[in-house]
């Protein structure tokens, strides 16, 4: 019994005490050899929507509260795009922010009303912990957004 | 052995080998019901600073060094964002800085995983998938055998019987009543 015990606590330690542990590669991974770059997505989304594409830059934010989602950066100045993934099925950890990744999913568009703008963008600030002010959104909003289904992340 | 001694003996030994487990799914399920007010898996600290405001645009290398000598950085560099013309995002190891240009403000935030939390939920959310996985699916089981054990374990006494029968009925209701309130 004695020793029983001391081997769960020499177990416990040794898992509490290890390093990261979570894998770089989340989901189903990458599977396509080469990306598109986001400005391509951001221009001629319409053509991609519904398609397996993938895109590499570095992630600039990530949700706080679950991990659900990330920005990725784009190859062009101020565009970024976001990725979405399933609650639970992927979880991006907060430490990605600043780093490359690789992220592949079907690309996905968005025609939103104004009022599901405020929505999305409130839910947004209440999972960052930032202030939003509905008065800032004056019209309706379509955006192109990456369901995604793996990702690669460089020293996570 | 009759059925009831079976039964109170495998209640017993499944309740004991679920201890660890419940009490894993347990706390981190406190945890995670409460994520929006209390972060279990990173202790974020923010603050504010001001420096010299810049004019919104493309930060050139040079206007970058200055935010970052004024931010007492020195390890940054090329990591950076500009979402818009007016707002720089910086990121060094555990920190992110969010740059009003326009207005010199600074906002940080320092980053730190909760190792001990940041397990628990890892766990109790699969994100190890794969043999875990398995583990989880053993532990509903064991659960669901705890509950059909610990009903036949009804007491023979009268009144403890009918004690049981109400906490069981209202272990059934309580779900079902929220079930009826919100869905």
């Amino acid at each position: 019994m004695r020793n029983a015990i001391i081997l769960c606590a020499l177990i416990l330690f040794v898992t509490l005490s290890a390093g990261n542990t979570l894998a770089k590669t989340f989901g189903e991974g990458i599977t396509l050899k080469t990306a598109t770059p986001v400005s391509e997505l951001l221009e001629n989304g319409d053509a991609y929507v519904g398609k397996r594409i993938q895109v590499r830059g570095m992630i600039v934010d990530v949700c706080e509260a679950r991990g659900c989602w990330v920005y990725v950066a784009g190859d062009k100045p101020f565009e970024k795009i976001r990725v979405k993934v399933t609650d639970g099925e992927i979880v991006f950890p907060l430490e990605a922010r600043g780093v490359e990744a690789q992220v592949e999913g079907i690309l996905e568009k968005f025609d939103l009303s104004r009022d599901e703008v405020i929505q999305r963008k409130q839910h947004h600030a209440e999972e960052q912990g930032e202030t939003f002010d509905p008065a800032s959104i004056t019209s309706g909003e379509t955006f192109y957004q990456i369901r995604g289904l793996g990702a690669q992340i460089e020293g996570v | 052995m009759n059925w009831r001694r079976l039964n109170q003996a495998l209640h017993r030994d499944i309740g004991f080998l679920c201890v660890g487990l419940t009490l894993l799914y347990a706390l981190s399920g406190i945890a995670v019901n409460h994520m929006h007010d209390w972060n279990a898996n990173y202790s974020i600290e923010r603050f504010e600073l001001k420096i010299d405001p810049l004019p919104p645009g493309i930060i050139t290398s040079a206007q970058l060094q200055q935010v970052l000598r004024q931010l007492g950085e020195s390890k940054i560099s090329k990591k950076h964002f500009q979402p818009d013309p007016e707002n720089l995002w910086l990121y060094a190891d555990s920190r992110m800085i969010r740059v009003n240009l326009p207005s010199g403000k600074v906002e940080a935030e320092k980053l730190q995983r909760r190792a001990f939390w940041y397990r628990l939920n890892f766990l109790h959310l699969n994100h190890a998938k794969k043999g875990w996985t398995w583990v989880a699916d053993l532990y509903a089981g064991g659960l669901f055998l705890l509950a059909v054990t610990g009903l036949l374990l009804l007491p023979k006494r009268a009144d403890l019987k009918r004690r049981a029968i109400m906490l069981s009925l209202a272990g059934v209701i309580i779900p079902l009543f929220f079930l009826l309130l919100y869905y």
